[in-house]
């Protein structure tokens, strides 16, 4: 069993050096018509860049983007596809962050990649594994709001499924070997899990070689957790943070996939106690049946400021560091 | 009933009284005093110069729109969490975390244990008040809130923050009655976001205003108040400050359904556009509320604060809320 270091998601693009505003001041210049589109995206790329860099020199082992393109988790996604329109802000989960609604006024096609030309960028810059991110077509249906009523919860999945198993495709055909498909509105309504299902089998049809992980976060995992165990997919990442019970239930029912351990906290700046957090590991690793799992956070670190986000991606080494020396000190 | 607690307190008010959320927009040289403070080009004290010229024209405008309880329209202030953060012993400003889009905010570390030092709201609620002879609301933002708009490195867990943040806020609310106020505003918009919570914030607002002569409101918005109502009539509070004319008074339904037992600041005109409604539509509103909540118990005003109108929306919004409250007294 390899204990691997992951970067969970969405990275800050905004920092306190004039570096790290960067992106900030290039696009407000873009709404002034001082830069072009040319300027934001080299802008975009630098960020990225750095992004990649500050993971890759904190340890990681899996590393992302950092979603540095990204409105948010909705509208970059959503916005790509025809029979949408993006419109006002709403409040995203319980963060104080706030997206996009997209509005969905017809019928819903991929005709082009989503995030292809971003993974390629990112691998291009990186010396390690990099994961692809999509949003999860449950959680696009639930963050979306149908013209007028007349479009059925059930029908919005299908169709976002359908769209986002096309980007799974062509993320593996593009090279991907390690794809994070998000869906935290599950948590909140449970009750819908068949709704979730079927989407995930959708995509599941398509990764190809690639592997497939699901991550949840933003509520308490405990209570889906046996019939996550289910899916037809080859990882889960797991928001700890919110659930008090899960390590014990992960801990007695096992897991036949790999699990992405998200025991850090990525939305609070307080550091873990790695004795605490190691002891945590020591307990869930055995009752992983799988080759590897990963130690990461309990959601994307853009809820963080940048200086401490740093913190949380070297603070993983250290967790591993200190649950490696467990078993030498004993 | 509410009206009478007033009336001890030597506040007689009209029937529909009319008040606003608490922000107003800073007029242009407080902006560039702000930013020319910020560069170190100018004094504190020329900044509080401005502040207070900026504090009496809203007091001046508010009483020639003749509305009836007023505010100090926060000049002083950048952000309603920030602003005690900055005044609180124990808190770090923290780096840039993003709201949405290009937008960022400094978001707060509570680092240790939290001590109010000294008043904070105090001067400027007598300075307002000592320039009108209508009652100026004391505003304060509440524990819950602070918490949840705060990162926490020095409480085990929310809870303990919220009840730390609580004990001393109610020292602030203790201040603000020795100097003489009688309404007492105590902003809680983070309330709804996990309705698992509203039983932690309700007792956080029992511990900051319990046993004190004053009348208490609260100013709830961006909410799924279905979740949270009518568990949230247990705030003690006399009044709630409510965002209705965004939500389309659907909340109306929900006081249908369960009795409003309080009294009401009814936001009767959207602080979200630069539309300025017509005074018909604006009562038409406070008719609306009027067939659901006894009209002895129905205050009207904007959804929320109105910092981020223009002064001149500002003033137009807060001319027609008036209007429309006078047109219907009878």
């Amino acid at each position: 069993m390899e204990l691997k270091l992951a970067s969970h998601s969405s990275y800050p693009r905004i920092g306190d050096s004039p570096e790290g505003q960067l992106l900030r001041r290039t696009i407000a210049q873009r709404e002034k018509g001082e830069k072009t589109d040319a300027d934001l995206r080299a802008a975009q790329d630098r960020m990225t860049e750095l992004a990649i860099a500050e993971q890759e020199a904190a340890g990681i082992d899996v590393v992302t983007d950092g979603l540095i393109r990204w409105y948010d988790p909705a509208s970059h996604l959503a916005g790509k596809l025809t029979g949408i329109h993006i419109n006002g802000l709403l409040r995203f989960f319980d963060t104080n962050f706030y997206f996009r609604q997209p509005i969905v006024e017809g019928k819903i096609e991929r005709t082009g990649p989503m995030v292809i030309d971003e993974f390629v960028f990112a691998r291009g810059k990186a010396s390690r594994t990099v994961k692809a991110v999509l949003t999860g077509p449950y959680t696009l249906a639930r963050l979306s709001l149908a013209k007028d009523g007349g479009t059925q919860l059930d029908s919005l999945v299908e169709q976002y499924a359908k769209a986002v198993a096309g980007e799974v495709g062509a993320l593996a055909d593009a090279g991907a070997t390690l794809i994070q498909v998000d869906e935290p509105a599950i948590l909140k309504h449970p009750e819908e899990f068949a709704l979730l299902e079927s989407g995930v089998r959708a995509l599941a049809t398509q990764k190809k070689s690639a592997k497939l992980m699901m991550a949840f976060y933003f509520g308490d995992v405990a209570p889906l957790y046996a019939r996550l165990q289910a899916l037809p997919v080859d990882a889960l990442c797991l928001d700890f943070t919110y659930s008090p019970g899960l390590a014990g239930v992960v801990a007695k029912e096992g897991s036949s996939k790999s699990l992405a351990l998200g025991l850090i906290d990525g939305r609070n700046t307080r550091l873990e106690n790695a004795d605490e957090t190691a002891r945590q590991i020591e307990q869930l690793l055995p009752a992983i049946k799988a080759d590897n799992a990963y130690l990461t956070s309990s959601c994307g670190l853009e809820y963080l400021p940048r200086d401490r986000a740093q913190l949380k991606l070297k603070h993983l080494k250290t967790v591993k560091d200190t649950f490696l020396g467990l078993g030498k000190g004993a | 009933m509410s009206r009478e607690k007033l009336r001890q307190l030597g506040i007689d008010l009209p029937v529909l009284p009319t008040t606003s959320v608490g922000s107003f927009p800073k007029p242009d040289y407080l902006m560039k005093a702000r930013s020319e403070f910020a560069k170190g080009k100018i004094t504190h004290e020329e900044l509080e110069q401005s502040e207070k010229r900026a504090t009496e024209f809203w007091i001046r405008k508010q009483e020639e729109l003749d509305v009836d309880v007023l505010v100090d329209g926060e000049m002083y202030r950048g952000d309603m969490v920030a602003y005690f953060s900055e005044h609180i012993k124990g808190f770090e400003q923290g780096g840039l975390v993003r709201s949405y889009g290009n937008r960022y905010y400094h978001k707060p570390i509570i680092a240790s244990e939290v001590h109010w030092e000294h008043p904070i709201t105090v001067s400027w609620w007598k300075y307002a008040q000592s320039l009108t002879k209508r009652p100026v609301k004391g505003m304060l933002t509440g524990p819950y809130t602070v918490m949840d708009w705060s990162f926490n490195e020095a409480y085990p867990d929310r809870k303990a923050a919220c009840f730390a943040l609580a004990g001393e806020i109610r020292k602030e609310v203790q201040a603000l009655v020795e100097a003489g106020a009688k309404i007492i505003q105590i902003d809680e918009p983070a309330t709804s976001v996990r309705p698992e919570e509203l039983p932690v914030a309700i007792e956080a607002m029992r511990r900051v205003t319990e046993g004190f002569q004053a009348y208490f409101i609260t100013h709830i918005c961006y909410g799924a108040f279905e979740f949270i109502y009518p568990q949230m009539l247990q705030f003690t509070v006399d009044n709630f400050d409510l965002e209705m004319s965004n939500s389309g008074l659907d909340m109306l339904e929900l006081f249908k359904k369960d009795k409003y037992t309080k009294d009401i600041s009814f936001g009767a005109v959207d602080v979200h556009t630069h539309v300025i409604e017509e005074e018909p539509v604006v009562e038409q509103r406070v008719r609306d509320a009027l067939a659901v909540i006894p009209k002895e118990n129905v205050w009207v005003d904007p959804d929320c604060g109105l910092k981020t109108r223009s002064v001149d929306e500002a003033i137009e919004k807060m001319k027609v809320t008036v209007q429309a409250a006078k047109a219907l007294r009878g």
